[in-house]
This record gives structure tokens, C-alpha cells and sequence, in this order.
């Protein structure tokens, strides 16, 4: 048998609760594999579904996808576990055999998938544990930038300072990918030069200027972080590096990115309050717009503007160093006034209706006075100070002991600080004892052992060891920690790790419930969940505006905040994670209520409901994915198709092959009008209705919901009815949100599954193999007793032996090389 | 300056040709070292690439001939100036304008997201939101006539970003914002600050102590991590070491940047003053310009892109007295008065571009000659009519001799759509780059 050459799309659709618990306690039990009814001759009797179904293609002549059952045996299946769990996910998908020809009962399809998955369990508790490779994690932007928090107190800003990363497998800390080009290790020294001055601290700093944008920032509603009352603008934090002058300039406009932007200046006619506070109190007051304004600028036309502008420019303000909420806001006007509901009139301009900040700059320090009190960051960094010479090593030796254990997440012994106090040295030398500490932070944050998580334990050597080890409790300490906070461990964790307790399954598991309940868990909605289902694309997608003249950036950020509170409701409240398919339940404020049809929310702040409509249910109704879903002036039952078989199923479909035609461009005259017409030749072309037939009933069932995921009848430019009927490829009719949810949670371990190979995908930073398969399917049976709790798949991939476990590099040539030294 | 006696020893070995040392030798070290002795003497062709969005005003609207404000009426020597071009009339010596070129693969649905990667690869992306594109013609030069200097190519931007058409729902945003590819899923970004810039090129620090407390610094911290990386390759397995290579790579290649920076004499570059607060349009534009200069001076990189506005820029030119913003003007509806208006907007950046010629020209290089002599700079723009969207004709032009390759003062006329990348290729020739085809190349323009 060959194996297949493509990628094949994972997941599926299937099996019933009792026979997957059937297969999953066959797996925990090793002993399964000495039942009475030996896997293979079970499996013997399903065995005619592939002669049956999937030969006709499949066969030594045909070998389509390079594949070939005509010698298949059930006693195949130990030998080549990678092909056959391929054939799980294809039947377990409903990707095969192909919509459009006969197939099995669903039921046929469903005892032979878990009879399949029955005997690869067997197999791997046979084969014994094969943890997989995972490469030393170089820490990523998010990380890092968590990483400098907990060390110093202060937020850097990542996106400035360190370049982006490269994302795989859906997950931007696939270790594989986070390599290290010039231009990263370029801006990793400068970072931890930049770092390392702002962190210590100097008395007169350089002039520099920082700059705040508020592009994607709303401006009728409050923005989180600044003061009740107000209405848009934009809250930062900002490290000002020395007591001193600063000077603070705004932007103001009413459309983004073109503050000179022509006529008309509608936005000024109007008197608008705004204030600066910084750390809440105000430091600056003035009025834009009204009589006086709109005089000027109609007398002095764009020197006018400028002449307005300037009241808001380089407004100088004392502030002292240290890290502080820089504030900028316009004083909220009664909503009667209208700065709501002021909608764009000209298509694809809109009418600039009230002004908005979209800028921030800082510049300073000027007359800079040194550091009067003491920092955050200087609090942490010196936790000695010497009275005199002699006293100074010593003190920089524990100042770095202090630094390193938290940087290097572990203890730390004599070389690790002697390259830190060889820095102090010369830094010393040219300087004062403040110079010296400065140039070891910097090596400390340049260091290999700050950005890289690579300390593999000694695996166990000879030609007898096992072909896999148990990582160490430090290295699991730090895999739980990165897994559950997206940071390095805390003293408790690493604590327990230095008395070597962690690898106590009980412990690890009374770790794993008090990391969960930590707030630092967050991190599993904003940087696991949100990378999962792809809404962090929310950002990227401008609707077009002739066709959505009410999406406006309020919309956007309501939307992001919905997610964010939605998923949080769900994971870290301990309910079933199938309530995120069909949760009766969102968080609204009035602008997103209105969105929705709810019209009994009133006011900015984001509150939970209860849904009404049904067809809001879940994560399906949610305008986030259904914006990420769609092309910005239409919706594409393709794109949501393949969005629900790629997140929420974990099956992907396999991108168009070499040699099908994909022109669909319909011939003169013939024209569709609606989306479902310019599909239909999806259907009548068996080579796109292979996949096709798959993919578009998923998306086809959201049809009603547009691009902006408004519920809509009809469409928009000719008034011809929506029609979302469909069949799934397995033969279950949908015709609507309501009846997709319910095909998709009929049996739960489908979305559950996908949501462990996600999460167990992210937790490991690899992609999962099919060795990771049998675990997976166990976890989700455990997980199953605990009623689908998030935590106890996060507790089940603790457990399993990928996270724990580390397979022994196999020897190549290189050992040779490497045996004979550098 | 901290460095202990092992690594010292290491970069001694460095600097003295890069054989036996213990870690692998990795090609960016080889050129460091034997091409250092051969910049001075033969000074290679700089090139340049020069990115204008959204088109000119010429023989594509419907008034035709009657609109025309950028191709000369003359072809051949002593050809004429349209108003777009007139400020360029002082250097027609080292201007070549040409005319009849086309760039179909930069045709799609998508009318901005995909024109500024296709101009200098002539290449169809690939309809993804992870890029995927043509390899660029000014990637192609600096991997062959790059590789010598700090810098093995340069990319710049006046604006971080136009707005959202500059990205599409079919081909994402990587196509938008870029005219730089150095391999398919490798779009280079375009550096729009300039204090960043001037570190990429020049080092961070604002005088040479500071620079050159700077460079010390990272002598010590590459010395430091270059030990770590080999500690934890000894400790990994085949597949990880592939890693910790590519570390050991870049390592190499920053230390590489840092004594080359540090060999070179500053002394005779007038290096820009860069404002702390962000300067206005015109003066940014200028300060870029000037980092080109400089950096082509004191011979950081051979190799310039530059974006002079973001597609879909809203940038407004009220410095020329045209409050409207760029794009929205560019949409001008086939209508006059907007029109001329867009032509004080092109004509304006002729003029930048003539202001910038002339620096070039009064830097002496090589024998005799200015480095405008022994450059090969393409300006011009991948849209003709900015209100249909097209990509034919392309409004084009040369400036520079490329040592003498380039004869200059003509304007050569092609058949209607001549492939843009039978220019492209017939430059990297003309700069000494081995190159068989370029996108949808069919051949060569001799003529050039």
C-alpha cells in the first residue's frame, strides 16, 4: 500500500458516545489488545465497505490520491498507523467517498470508523509512547513582550520593537517556524539594548518621540480606559523615561489617515470638548469646532485649519518618569445631539459628522531633571545598592541572580552570571556602577536562555533507551506555564519543579486547575481562542462601504469585544465547550444590540443577554466570524464552509488540485444573481462537487447572515429571496443556522475532537501527527465524563504523553561530526 | 568593551577570511570577506527602483493625445518635455523615457492589492492571503551585486500604509505594500520611518561615538550569544540544529554588517539630520531621498526600492497647493479639472526625483564619473489611467547610465504592450546580473 502524498484535509463527522468510549477505554487499557475479538478480526467484517465504496478509485490502476486498497488487510493497519488514520478522518469528514455517489449507511460508516480507531489504539498502546519532536521554542512577540512585563513592570510596545512572527498550523508559537533571520536577531539587540537603558533608567535622556495611532479605535462610543463621560479617543501607556517636559500633540479629523483631508469640514461646525489626563488627572482642556472655528475656516480655508490645529499641538506638560496612562478624549455630548446615527451619505466617503482623534504623539524629555522617585522597573532591578566601591560586585552579582532566575525561568548557578558581570565589567569601566548594570540587563535580554525555551534534559543514551523519556520537571513546568498563560512559570510552579514533585500527576493536575483559575489564563481566549477561530482577521476585513454604509469602526471593536467576552464566558466558566456552538447567551452594548435586532440595550457598556432569537445561538451567530467568513462587498458559502470544516471540525479542505478547472466565469447573458446560482456549477461538475458538495451546504445554511452578519431575507441588489437549503454530504438536510448547529453538535465528539486538536496543536506549539491521534481520542473520552469541560481538555492534554514526554532524537551524520568537538 | 579571549579569537578568524573555524561556514561570510578589497576598485552599478501609485496622466484617457502630460511627441535624441516630466529636463543626458510597455500580470479584479508586487517581478500572484509572489527584479540584483555591502538591498516608503483597497479579500494585503519580494513568501517590508531607516543604514546613534558605542555593544552581545547557540547545539538533536544554524547564521551576518560598518569612512558623507518629531510630507520625501544619496555614497547598498507614496495613498498635497488626498484624486472620473490637478501632484514628484538626480550627479565616482553615471534607476508607475485601473501604458523611465551601459537623452517606443519585463530584464544585464527571464519576459530591449 502507498502512502498518500498530499495533505490530506483532517476530521470529520461520526462516530456514536458508546462506541467512542468503546475505542478511547481501549486505548487507556493496554489490554484491550488481548480481548477476545482481536481488532483485526473485527475490523474483517467491515471490510467489504472498501472493496464496496472506495476500490472503484482507490485501486492499483485508478490509485487516485496515490492510494491503493486492492492489498489492504486489517492486519495492515499496526504496520502503517499514518495511512489508516488518514482513512479515519476521510469517513469520519464525510469527505469520502465523494458526494454524489453511492455511499454507505451512515451507520456501516460509523462501526467501521470505530472499529478502525479501536485497532490503531490497540496498536499505539502496543507500540508504546511516541511523544514527538518538538524544536526549542523561541519565545514570540506576545511572549516576549509578557516576559518584560514580569520582569519590569512595564509594557513595551512588541509591534514596534520586535519583528512579526510567521504562523503555522493556525498558531503563531508553532516551534518549527519561529526562526531567527538578521532582521530578528538585528531587532532582538536592539530591543534588549532599548530594553535595558529604559529599564535602568538614565538621568538625561535623548529626545524621543513616540506616536499612538487610534485607527482602528472608535469615536462615538467610550473606549475602555478612559474616563466616564468621554466619547472616543484613545488611552496608552506610555514610559516617560525622566522627570521632565514632555510635549504632546493630537490628531484630530474625522476620517483616518487624512487629517488635511479636503472639504467640506462639517465636523467643525459643532463645539467638541477635549481633555488629557494623565494617570486620570487632566492636564489640558480646550474646545474644537463651533462659531469662532468654522469663521476661521471659512475666512483662511486649509491655513485655518492649520491655525486650529496648533491649539492642540505641542501642549507641554511635567510629568514624572515611570510608566503612566497618557489620556485623550472628546467630553461626550447628549446623545439627542446626534453624534450617533450620522451616517455616511456619499457612498464609500461618508460624511465626516463629528471630529475624532486618531493620533497621539509624545516628545521629551526637555529640561529633563533626572529620576526623582524611584521606578517600577528600578524597584525590581535593585534589590541591593552599594554604600561604597568594594560594595558593588557583589551587589551586581546578586542583582543578575535575581534577574536571570526570573529571565532564565530556572535556578541559576556561576555561568550564568559571570557573562552578565563580565558586561557589568566593562560597562563599569567606562561608567558608573549604574553603566555596568545596565550593559548585563542588556546581555540578560540578549541572552539565548531568555529567548529560547531549549534546556532538553540528558536523554537517556545506549542503543537500549527507550525510544522516548519523561521531559523534566522544569521543562514541564515551563510547557505548562506557556501552554495555560502564554509566560514563563511562577515561583510555586518552579518551586515544585526544583523539588521534582511537578511530575506527580496529582500535582500536575492541582498546577494545571490553579493556572486555570489564575487570571493569566486569559491568554487562552486572546491568544489561543482568538488564533483558532481566526477572528483576530476581524481587524484586516474592510466591508465596502457603498454596500455596508453602517459598519464603522464602533461596530469592528464591539464585535472583537463580543468574542473576547463570549469565549470567556464559555472556557474559563467550566461549562461544556458545546456551548459555544449553541449558547443561548452574548455580550452586547447598544451599538452591537442594535446591530442584532435587540433593542432594549442601552449605553456603551458591554452587558450579557439572553438571546431570543435562536438563530443568534452560538458562535454561528456571532457577526465576528460571519465578517471573517465573507469577501468585503459579499458573503461566500465557500469561505464559511470552509471556515466551519477548518475550526470548528479540524478538517480542512484540501486546496484545488493541479489540472481542475476553476473558471466559473459564467458565459455573456448568463449571468447569476445570486450567490447560490453562481455556485450551482459547483454541483454540476463532479470534480469541484467532490469538495464542493462538502463545503458549500456548511456555508450555504448561513446564507441569510451578509457580510457584516446582519440577518437579511433577501438579497440586497435584486430583491430575490434567500434561499440557505442544503444537504451535508453525510445526507442530513439544513436549511438554517438553527438546524446546522444542531447537525454539528448531534454528535458532540466531532466539535470537541477539533477543539482538543486546536488547543493540543497550541499547547505543544507543533502540528499533531497521526501518533498523536490515539491520545487525542482519549482525551476527548475523559473529557466526555467531565461534560466537555475546556477544563478538562486542557487537563487531559497535561496529562498525555506528547506534553509530557520527549522522543529521542534519532542519530544522524551529524553526531559524528558533532563527537568530534568544534 | 567586554570580549573573552575564545571569541576574540573567532572574530579574528572572521575578518582574516572565515576558513577553519570550528562552526560551519555559511555563505554570507565568504562574500564579507574576499569582496572588501574589490569595492574600491571597481565600483559596481547601483540600482534603483522608484515606485510612483496610481499611474500619470498621458495618452490614456479619453481626451487622448489632447491630455497627454507625460510621453515626449519626439522619439529618439532631444525629445521633448511634458509638464510631468519638464522638471527632469535638466538631466535628459541620463534620462531614457520609454514608452509602450504593458504589465499584464498585474491585471486582476483587484485593482490596487496586487500592483505594487507585480512591477518588478511581472509575475501573477498567487490568490492567497499568505504571499506568495515573483521574486523581484531588485531582489534578483542585490543576491548577485548586493552582497558586498552592509546593506544587501534597501527598501523604503513614505507612508506606513494607503487605505484599506490596498489590500483584497482574494489576494490579502502582502501584495499591497510592498514592491519588494525576496523570495515568494518573502515580501520585504518597506521601512516609511526615517530614524529607522537611518539605523538600518548607518547604525543606531546619533554621532559616530555613539555609533560606535552601539557597534560595541553588539560585537559583545553576538560574541556572547554566538557561545550560547553552539552550548545548546551541542545539547540538540539533527532536527534542532538546523535551528540553531540558522541562528548562527544570522550572527554571522549582523557581525558581518558591523565590520563593514565600521570599515567604512563616513567622513565625506553629509549624513541627513533626522528631525525627532515626524517631518511633513515634502520634507520626508526629501530626508528619504537623502538617505538614498548617503547610503549610495558611503556605499552601504547597491540596491534602492522605494515607494514614494503608499498605493492607495490619502495623502494630501497641500504643499503644492492640492489639499486633495492622493487616491481620491486618482479616481479622477475622466473629468479636467481633476486631472490637472493629479498632474501637479505627478509633476511634483518629478521634481523630487530631479532634486535627487542632482545630488547623485554631483557625487564623484569611480573615473571621472558621478554616481548618476554608474547608476540604473527605474522610475515610473505599474497603472496607467488611475481611474480605470489599467496597466497599460505604463508611464516609464531611466535614469542613470549604468556605467556607461545606458547611452541616454532618447525616448524609445515599443509596440503596444511590450511585456514591462523585457525592461526589467534587459536592466539587470545592463547591471551585470546574470538573468535568463523575468516574469513574462519575451526578450530583451537592445535599444536601451
Amino acid at each position: 500500500m502507498t502512502r498518500f502524498r498530499r495533505r490530506v484535509p483532517k476530521r470529520s463527522r461520526v462516530h456514536p458516545l458508546r462506541t467512542a468510549a468503546a475505542v478511547v477505554g481501549c486505548a487507556l487499557l493496554a489490554a484491550c489488545a488481548q480481548r477476545d475479538i482481536p481488532p483485526e478480526a473485527a475490523l474483517a467484517a467491515h471490510w467489504p465497505i472498501l472493496d464496496g465504496y472506495c476500490a472503484d478509485c482507490h485501486n492499483d490502476t485508478e490509485y487516485a490520491a496515490e492510494f491503493s486498497f486492492d492489498a489492504a488487510e486489517p492486519a495492515d493497519i499496526a504496520a502503517d498507523p499514518e495511512t489508516w488514520e488518514k482513512v479515519v478522518r476521510k469517513l469520519r469528514g464525510d469527505l469520502m467517498p465523494p458526494p454524489g455517489g453511492p455511499r454507505p449507511d451512515a451507520e456501516r460508516v460509523d462501526a467501521f470508523v470505530a472499529s478502525l480507531g479501536d485497532a490503531l489504539d490497540a496498536a499505539a498502546a502496543i507500540r508504546g509512547p511516541m511523544p514527538g519532536h518538538v524544536s526549542p521554542h523561541r519565545l514570540n512577540r506576545t511572549e516576549y513582550a509578557r516576559a518584560i512585563e514580569d520582569l519590569f513592570g512595564f509594557r513595551i510596545d512588541a509591534a514596534a520593537l520586535l519583528p512579526n512572527d510567521i504562523a503555522s498550523e493556525g498558531f503563531d508559537n508553532i516551534a518549527e517556524v519561529l526562526g531567527v533571520s538578521p532582521t530578528h536577531l538585528d531587532q532582538y539587540l536592539a530591543a534588549a539594548r532599548d530594553i535595558s537603558i529604559r529599564a535602568v533608567g538614565e538621568a538625561v535622556p535623548e529626545l524621543t518621540r513616540a506616536y499612538y495611532r487610534s485607527e482602528r479605535e472608535n469615536r462615538t462610543m467610550h473606549v475602555a480606559g478612559l474616563p466616564l463621560g468621554t466619547r472616543g479617543g484613545l488611552a496608552v501607556g506610555h514610559y516617560f523615561p525622566a522627570d521632565g517636559e514632555y510635549d504632546i500633540s493630537l490628531n484630530i479629523s474625522s476620517i483616518p489617515g487624512a487629517e488635511l483631508r479636503g472639504y467640506p469640514y462639517g465636523w467643525l461646525e459643532y463645539r467638541h470638548r477635549l481633555v488629557v489626563t494623565i494617570d486620570g488627572i487632566k492636564v489640558f482642556e480646550d474646545f474644537i469646532g463651533g462659531e469662532e472655528d468654522s469663521r476661521t475656516l471659512d475666512q483662511e480655508q486649509i491655513q485655518g485649519v492649520e491655525r486650529i490645529r496648533d491649539r492642540f499641538r505641542n501642549i507641554r506638560v511635567s510629568v514624572k518618569a515611570g510608566q503612566r496612562n497618557v489620556a485623550a478624549s472628546f467630553i461626550a455630548r447628549s446623545l439627542a445631539e446626534g453624534d450617533y446615527l450620522l451616517q455616511s451619505l456619499t457612498p464609500g466617503e461618508g460624511v465626516p459628522d463629528v471630529p475624532r482623534l486618531y493620533g497621539l504623539e509624545i516628545i521629551g524629555p526637555y529640561n529633563a531633571t533626572g529620576i526623582g522617585e524611584s521606578t517600577v522597573s528600578r524597584d525590581r532591578i535593585f534589590v541591593c545598592y552599594p554604600r561604597e566601591q568594594g560594595a558593588e560586585r557583589p551587589c551586581a552579582r546578586e542583582i543578575f541572580a535575581n534577574l536571570a532566575t526570573r529571565a532564565f525561568r530556572r535556578p541559576v548557578d556561576a555561568a550564568d552570571i559571570d557573562p552578565l558581570l563580565g558586561f557589568y565589567d566593562a560597562g563599569r569601566n567606562d561608567g558608573d556602577f549604574e553603566a555596568g548594570i545596565q550593559k548585563g540587563v542588556m546581555a540578560l535580554l540578549a541572552s539565548t536562555k531568555f529567548l529560547y525555551r531549549a534546556e532538553p534534559g540528558d536523554a537517556p543514551a545506549g542503543p537500549d533507551a527507550a525510544s522516548a523519556y519523561a521531559v523534566s520537571d522544569l521543562e514541564l513546568a515551563w510547557r505548562l506555564a506557556f501552554f495555560i498563560w502564554s509566560q514563563g512559570p511562577d515561583e510555586t510552579l518552579l518551586e515544585l519543579a526544583e523539588q521534582g514533585r511537578l511530575g506527580d500527576p496529582d500535582v500536575l493536575e492541582a498546577q494545571a486547575g490553579r493556572m486555570l483559575a489564575d487570571r493569566r489564563s486569559s491568554s487562552l481566549v486572546t491568544n489561543f481562542a482568538f488564533q483558532w477561530l481566526a477572528v483576530r482577521r476581524v481587524e484586516m476585513i474592510d466591508p465596502d462601504p457603498r454596500l455596508y454604509p453602517n459598519f464603522d469602526e464602533d461596530l469592528r471593536s464591539a464585535f472583537r469585544e463580543e468574542m473576547a467576552l463570549f469565549l470567556d464566558s464559555i472556557l474559563r466558566e467550566e461549562r461544556s465547550v458545546l456551548d459555544l456552538l449553541t449558547a443561548n447567551h452574548t455580550f452586547v452594548n447598544e451599538r452591537l444590540a442594535r446591530h442584532y435586532g435587540i433593542d432594549t440595550v442601552r449605553g456603551d457598556r458591554f452587558r450579557r443577554v439572553e438571546l431570543a432569537d435562536s438563530r443568534r445561538f452560538g458562535l454561528f451567530g456571532k457577526a465576528s466570524i460571519l465578517m471573517v467568513t465573507s469577501y468585503p462587498d459579499r458573503t461566500s458559502p465557500v469561505l464559511r464552509g470552509a471556515w466551519i470544516m477548518e475550526h470548528i471540525l479540524a478538517t480542512p479542505p484540501a486546496s484545488v488540485p493541479a489540472g481542475v478547472e476553476t473558471d466559473l466565469t459564467p458565459a455573456p447573458g448568463d449571468i447569476p444573481r445570486t450567490v447560490r446560482e453562481r455556485l450551482a456549477r459547483h454541483r454540476t461538475e463532479p470534480s469541484c462537487n467532490h469538495c464542493h458538495g462538502v463545503i458549500d451546504p456548511l456555508g450555504q445554511a448561513l446564507e441569510n447572515f451578509n457580510v457584516i452578519g446582519e440577518w437579511r431575507t433577501h438579497e440586497r441588489d435584486n430583491g430575490l429571496p434567500i434561499d440557505s437549503s442544503g444537504t451535508l454530504a453525510g445526507g442530513m438536510p439544513v436549511n438554517d443556522p438553527e438546524e446546522l448547529r444542531r447537525a454539528l453538535t448531534a454528535e458532540p465528539e466531532l466539535f470537541v475532537q477539533a477543539l482538543a486538536e486546536k488547543l493540543m496543536t497550541y499547547a505543544l506549539g507543533r502540528g499533531l501527527e497521526y501518533y498523536d491521534m490515539p491520545s487525542v481520542r482519549a482525551i476527548v473520552a475523559d473529557a466526555a465524563a467531565a461534560g466537555y469541560s475546556f477544563d478538562s481538555l486542557v487537563l487531559g492534554i497535561a496529562r498525555s504523553e506528547a506534553f509530557r514526554m520527549r522522543a529521542v532524537p534519532e542519530p544522524d551524520a551529524e553526531d559524528a561530526l558533532q563527537a568530534r568537538g568544534d | 568593551m567586554f570580549i573573552t579571549k575564545k571569541h576574540l579569537s573567532r572574530r579574528t578568524l572572521l575578518q582574516a577570511g572565515g576558513a577553519s573555524i570550528g562552526l560551519p561556514l555559511l555563505s554570507a561570510m565568504v562574500p564579507a570577506a574576499t569582496a572588501l578589497a574589490q569595492t574600491a576598485a571597481a565600483p559596481r552599478p547601483r540600482m534603483g527602483f522608484f515606485y510612483l501609485p496610481h499611474g500619470a496622466i498621458m495618452d490614456n484617457t479619453r481626451f487622448g493625445a489632447e491630455m497627454n502630460r507625460w510621453t515626449p511627441d519626439i522619439e529618439g535624441r532631444d525629445f521633448d518635455f511634458k509638464p510631468i516630466l519638464e522638471p527632469l529636463a535638466p538631466h535628459r543626458d541620463h534620462l531614457t523615457v520609454v514608452s509602450g510597455l504593458g504589465n499584464k500580470p498585474a491585471e486582476s479584479s483587484a485593482v490596487h492589492a496586487i500592483v505594487p508586487a507585480t512591477w518588478l517581478s511581472c509575475e501573477h500572484p498567487r490568490q492567497s492571503h499568505a504571499p506568495f509572489a515573483g521574486v523581484t527584479v531588485d531582489q534578483i540584483a542585490a543576491a548577485h551585486i548586493g552582497q558586498d555591502t552592509p546593506l544587501p538591498s534597501l527598501e523604503l516608503a513614505t507612508e506606513e500604509e494607503g487605505g484599506g483597497a490596498a489590500c483584497d479579500g482574494t489576494y490579502g494585503c502582502s501584495y499591497g505594500r510592498t514592491i519588494s519580494f525576496r523570495a515568494p513568501t518573502t515580501p520585504m517590508p518597506m521601512e516609511y520611518e526615517p530614524r529607522k531607516a537611518f539605523e538600518k543604514i548607518f547604525g543606531r546613534g546619533k554621532t559616530p561615538e555613539q555609533r560606535s558605542e552601539v557597534a560595541n555593544d553588539y560585537r559583545s552581545l553576538l560574541d556572547m550569544v554566538a557561545g550560547e547557540a553552539a552550548d545548546l547545539k551541542r545539547k540538540l538533536g539533527p532536527a534542532d540544529r538546523i535551528l540553531v544554524d540558522d541562528y548562527l547564521e544570522s550572527v554571522r551576518e549582523i557581525e558581518r554588517r558591523i565590520e563593514l560598518l565600521g570599515q567604512r569612512d563616513l567622513s565625506a558623507v553629509a549624513l541627513p539630520e533626522i528631525p525627532v518629531a515626524r517631518p511633513d510630507f515634502d520634507d520626508l520625501i526629501r530626508l528619504m531621498h537623502d538617505l538614498v544619496v548617503a547610503a549610495f555614497q558611503a556605499n552601504m547598498t547597491r540596491i534602492v526600492s522605494i515607494m514614494l507614496a503608499a498605493e492607495v495613498s490619502n495623502q494630501p498635497y497641500t504643499h503644492v497647493g492640492i489639499p486633495d488626498a492622493f487616491h481620491p484624486l486618482s479616481h479622477h472620473a475622466e473629468n479636467k479639472g481633476s486631472m490637472e490637478k493629479l498632474v501637479v501632484v505627478q509633476r511634483y514628484h518629478s521634481q523630487v526625483f530631479a532634486d535627487f538626480l542632482a545630488k547623485l550627479a554631483a557625487i564623484p565616482d569611480g573615473d571621472g564619473g558621478s554616481i548618476l553615471d554608474n547608476s540604473i534607476l527605474l522610475y515610473g508607475s505599474n497603472m496607467s489611467n488611475s481611474n480605470s485601473h489599467n496597466n497599460f501604458p505604463l508611464p516609464t523611465l531611466i535614469a542613470g547610465r549604468g556605467s556607461g551601459t545606458i547611452e541616454g537623452n532618447r525616448h524609445l517606443r515599443y509596440p503596444d504592450r511590450t511585456p514591462l519585463a523585457n525592461l526589467l530584464l534587459t536592466l539587470l544585464k545592463r547591471a551585470g546580473v546574470p538573468a535568463e527571464s523575468v516574469g513574462d519576459s519575451s526578450g530583451e530591449l537592445t535599444e536601451v
